[in-house]
């Protein structure tokens, strides 16, 4: 279950730039932060295949707005 | 994954192989909900009779069939420990969550990722403070701190170096903080007002006596 | 994963969870018990009860319906029903405020986990628990005395 496989992965420019920000904010490696986005996209997949509804909140004007994926 | 690794018998106070595995299913779960559950009711039952309501346990009263989905999550990981063909221990960890539990809060790693204990359940046999009140020895000794240690090595395995987060329950506060050097951080309105604890990759260290 | 061998690191750490029950609050949640036992809080367990009884018939509902309609373990609701010292867990509470409508803490302070030191709710606890019988379905007057009631404890949060 450990085992770890190895893929190429292609990015633009612009992605990389996105991916190297993250890996700096984070502090994490390039490839942790691409393994936490699968994590996450994951989680929010589930979540939403059993029904359930994202919602992301503006503090300041209290509006919600609906993410699907 | 299996790793050896010793715990201490309560009795002899001898040091016994112990294992430390990750490939746990509901019925490791639903192990605890059987055999952990009626001897911590008994505990609970003797620490009321004494007056000693903060050291009260808890458990969880979940459906672990209900809640088998959360257990096959990528960002969803576990350990347990067995020794004696018993489960001793065990401990659910999280490297990414949508709660927002996988971030730093600590002002000096602020945002930075962290891994998210979840769940820690030692087998109330091993509890030296539930134990005592029914006057019975503790089976085996370490094993949360097995745990502990487990969840730290596994936040360095996954670069975010050492750094752990949790929600204690009021009794274990002291423990963390005292004990363990976390840093409390602050009372969670989103978690019942629990207190939030997080590790540096410093602190980690320090915990694992410097043996990284 | 590489584990630690040092034996010494092993029995201070050993040492130091003796004097102390370890657990995380992420899933398994608790807040102190408040005292048991005495007048008041036996009163109050038995407006605790009354509610869960009553709004369980209002339901038509069996105890293990009634336990899965709040996602609460049906072997807990038993033991509150049975076990006058009994306190649920604090996401036992909170899965029944969430299905009666009323607030977390005030459902608390009905089954004796937290002290309110508010004398016109525990009369009012005291005259609910009176107020009816345990079985069948609820007259109407037991029905207009749990929608009262209820609007009282959702109104009292305020």
């Amino acid at each position: 279950m450990n085992v770890k496989r190895t893929m190429t992965l292609n990015l633009t420019d612009s992605e990389m730039k996105v991916l190297e920000e993250l890996s700096r904010q984070k502090d994490l490696t390039k490839t942790t932060v691409i393994r936490q986005a699968l994590r996450l996209y994951q989680l929010i997949d589930a979540r939403i295949k059993r029904g359930e509804k994202l919602f992301f909140e503006d503090p300041e004007q209290k509006k919600a707005e609906l993410m699907v994926l | 994954m299996k790793e050896p690794v010793e715990i201490i018998d309560g009795t002899t106070g001898q040091f016994v192989d112990a294992e430390l595995f990750d490939e746990i299913t509901v019925e490791h779960f639903l192990e605890t909900k059987k055999l952990w559950r009626p001897l911590v009711l008994r505990a609970s039952e003797k620490l009321r009779a004494q007056g000693r309501q903060n050291m009260l346990p808890d458990y969880t009263n979940w459906d672990w069939t209900k809640k088998e989905p959360y257990l096959h999550m990528l960002a969803t990981k576990f350990f347990g420990i067995t020794c004696r063909k018993a489960l001793q221990g065990i401990e659910v960890v999280q490297t990414e969550n949508i709660t927002g539990d996988c971030q730093c809060r600590l002002p000096v790693q602020r945002g930075k990722s962290l891994l998210y204990v979840d769940y820690l359940q030692v087998a109330p046999w091993n509890i030296k403070v539930l134990m005592e009140p029914i006057g019975e020895k503790v089976e085996f000794r370490g094993v949360g701190s097995r745990l502990m240690e487990a969840a730290i090595r596994f936040s360095i395995e996954e670069g975010f170096k050492g750094r752990i987060g949790l929600h204690s329950l009021p009794s274990s506060e002291p423990f963390y903080r005292n004990e363990c050097g976390m840093v409390p951080v602050m009372r969670d309105p989103r978690k019942q007002n629990l207190l939030w604890f997080e590790f540096t990759p410093d602190q980690a260290q320090a915990y694992l006596g410097g043996d990284i | 994963m590489r584990m630690s061998r040092d034996r010494s690191w092993l029995l201070k750490r050993a040492e130091q969870e003796d004097r102390h029950f370890i657990s995380v609050g992420g899933l398994v949640s608790r807040i102190a018990a408040g005292t048991s036992g005495g007048e008041r809080t036996r009163l109050m367990r038995a407006a605790f009860l009354r509610l869960l009884q009553l709004a369980r018939r209002d339901k038509r509902l069996t105890t293990e319906q009634f336990a899965e309609k709040a996602d609460i373990d049906v072997a807990e609701l038993i033991l509150i029903d049975n076990t006058p010292n009994y306190s649920p867990t604090p996401r036992t509470i909170y899965k029944l405020s969430s299905l009666l409508k009323v607030p977390s803490k005030t459902l608390m302070a009905l089954a004796g986990m937290v002290d309110l030191k508010d004398a016109q709710f525990e009369e009012a606890a005291v005259k609910f628990a009176a107020s009816s019988e345990p079985m069948d379905k609820l007259t109407s007057d037991e029905q207009k005395t749990l929608q009262g009631y209820i609007k009282f404890l959702s109104e009292r949060e305020k």
